[in-house]
């Protein structure tokens, strides 16, 4: 059943297209990792969900969270759906958490206002607290961010995610600003309470495989639209869209040290930057003419869907 | 040896321990990655390489005005009121004797090794894209001459069909000029392309160091065993260890 459903999903800011057409279903309980470079409107894509856009986006298409309208909802249905239904964590905790109260305070705030008793409030925090890692829980709930670290502090954003028990988590680049073996540790934790719960994920990140190893399907955007969406275990195997292998390609690692990166030329475009047929046209190796002036739809290729003139045959496969 | 790293400590004010007792070497010509995350003490073993901190004990044996160090985030690096013309002319002129119309020439060669070209001479950083900007910081820096050039974390912030024009172009000034790498670096993808050796640093001490080759396939240190198993990759399944307080 799908949970979190964008269709044709368009936005414009100032005028400028930010996405140009974004189609994407989440079932329940899945975990969808939405990944690309700066500007490619990942981001933009997550705050459409909760309505969090700059003044004077225009947008287009529609959004659905269980089966209602994101953008029909009025003040008290979207503050239920941010409040209750769909939790966010954001890049940088400290940014997230008020410097000036405690971290038990941060946790119960929403439980709080949800009528639920201190006493029991306070029950749930440190169960949650437990859950996602965090040690000496009842001297943390009395402590401030400062005292904590950069990981232990985004566990604590990751347990008042937790908290109102929600269908979906929208996790924008979690662990980017944290150290690599704390990055571990800290979506290890993210994989393994949102599968105990059942709950689905949206997860942002610029690296696939970090992505690949915690969600179900990738998508791939690129300029403002999806290119790729395959299942990540297939990821390698199946990456088809010419843009998805060149990222795929471009990692140092993916070749023997010292011979050459596999690089894109040009530079990451916006979607207000990209040719009207397929966005990825201009840096594409494989472009033909119709390419820059037909734009592809998703369409089924191996075990998944890709948007690209050349498929199934024209591109070869990256292994 | 072009660089001879030895005993080094750092203390802060306060007390806080930074840097303990941290030696290494770096050949003319090599390219040497320190390892470690943050807190290590690895950064500030690149200042003091370059001069911008002075250490609390030991030594570094190094031609300073032969160093030139690259940072993370060419913004800043970069004078935004300064068009890229004139940032590499200002280090051409100041460390060079070359007359005007030979450092107009200079800058050409020096705008093409990193990629660039005529067009971007007369712009400012603002107009420039992430990468770009990266290419003209690695360019001034280039245009002292160094033997030695100090990376703190110079790829890290670019997107990696970016990061992969930046390294292949640092593989090719290498191989041009024989220019030497310190690679300041938490990640070990990078490591792997682009240098020899490598030392890990964990808590401002040296926990491991050798050939990338060896220490990477074989670690002998807890700590990089750690390190190189928590970097995602193919078939990887991230794992919750023991909490550790923080």
């Amino acid at each position: 059943m799908t949970l979190l459903g964008l269709d044709g999903l368009r936005v414009e800011i100032g005028g400028r297209v930010i996405l140009r057409e974004v189609t994407l279903a989440v079932a329940a309980g899945e975990a969808v990792g939405l990944v690309g470079e700066s500007g490619s409107g990942k981001s933009m894509t997550v705050r459409s969900v909760l309505r969090m856009l700059p003044a004077g986006s225009r947008v287009t298409g529609s959004i659905t969270v269980g089966g209602l309208d994101v953008n029909r909802l009025d003040s008290a249905g979207l503050r239920r759906m941010r409040s209750r239904d769909v939790a966010m964590v954001f890049q940088d905790p400290r940014a997230t958490v008020n410097p000036v109260r405690t971290i038990g305070d941060f946790l119960t705030e929403v439980l709080r206002d949800q009528g639920i008793s201190r006493v029991e409030a306070n029950r749930r925090a440190v169960a949650l607290l437990t859950d996602v890692g965090v040690d000496h829980v009842e001297r943390r709930m009395h402590q401030r961010p400062h005292e904590l670290s950069g990981g232990l502090l985004q566990r604590v954003v990751i347990a008042a995610a937790l908290a109102t028990e929600p269908k979906l988590i929208l996790a924008d680049e979690p662990t980017t600003a944290l150290d690599v073996t704390t990055q571990e540790e800290v979506v290890a934790i993210l994989h393994e309470q949102r599968r105990k719960r059942g709950t689905a994920l949206l997860f942002i990140s610029h690296d696939l495989e970090l992505a690949a190893a915690v969600c179900d399907r990738i998508a791939v955007m690129y300029a403002g639209e999806i290119v790729e969406i395959l299942p990540a275990n297939r990821l390698h195997e199946d990456a088809r869209h010419p843009y998805t292998q060149a990222l795929l390609r471009s990692r140092p690692g993916a070749v023997n040290p010292g011979s050459r990166l596999e690089t894109i030329p040009g530079t990451p475009q916006s979607a207000a930057d990209a040719p009207a047929g397929c966005v990825f046209a201009d840096r594409c190796p494989h472009a033909a003419d119709h390419c820059r002036e037909v734009r592809p739809v998703l369409s089924p290729v191996d075990s998944g869907l890709a948007a690209c003139h050349l498929l199934p045959n024209g591109v070869p496969h990256v292994a | 040896m072009l660089l001879e790293v030895r005993d080094l400590r750092k203390v802060f004010k306060g007390g806080f321990v930074a840097v303990d007792g941290v030696s290494f070497d770096l050949p003319y010509g090599g390219s040497l990655a320190v390892v470690g995350e943050s807190g290590s003490g690895k950064t500030t073993c690149a200042r003091i390489v370059t001069g911008l901190e002075k250490a609390t004990s030991g030594t570094v044996l190094v031609d300073r005005g032969a160093v030139q160090m690259v940072f993370q985030d060419p913004y800043q690096s970069l004078d935004r009121r300064q068009t890229v013309a004139s940032c590499l002319d200002e280090v051409l002129a100041h460390h060079t004797d070359l007359p005007k119309v030979k450092r107009r020439s200079r800058m050409g060669e020096l705008l093409e090794l990193v990629g660039l070209d005529e067009r971007h001479a007369p712009v400012l950083p603002r107009a420039l894209s992430g990468g770009q900007r990266q290419r003209v910081a690695i360019a001034r820096a280039l245009a002292a001459n160094p033997r030695l050039l100090v990376l703190d974390e110079a790829v890290a912030a670019l997107d990696v069909s970016i990061q992969a024009q930046i390294l292949n172009l640092l593989v090719d000034a290498r191989a041009a000029t024989g220019i030497a790498y310190l690679f300041i670096t938490h990640d070990l993808s990078v490591v792997r392309h682009v240098c020899e050796d490598v030392v890990v640093m964990s808590r401002g001490r040296v926990v491991e160091s050798g050939k990338v080759e060896q220490v990477l396939s074989e670690p002998a240190h807890a700590y990089t065993r750690k390190l190189i198993a928590s970097v995602p990759r193919p078939g990887w399944v991230p794992a919750r260890g023991v909490s550790r307080a923080g």
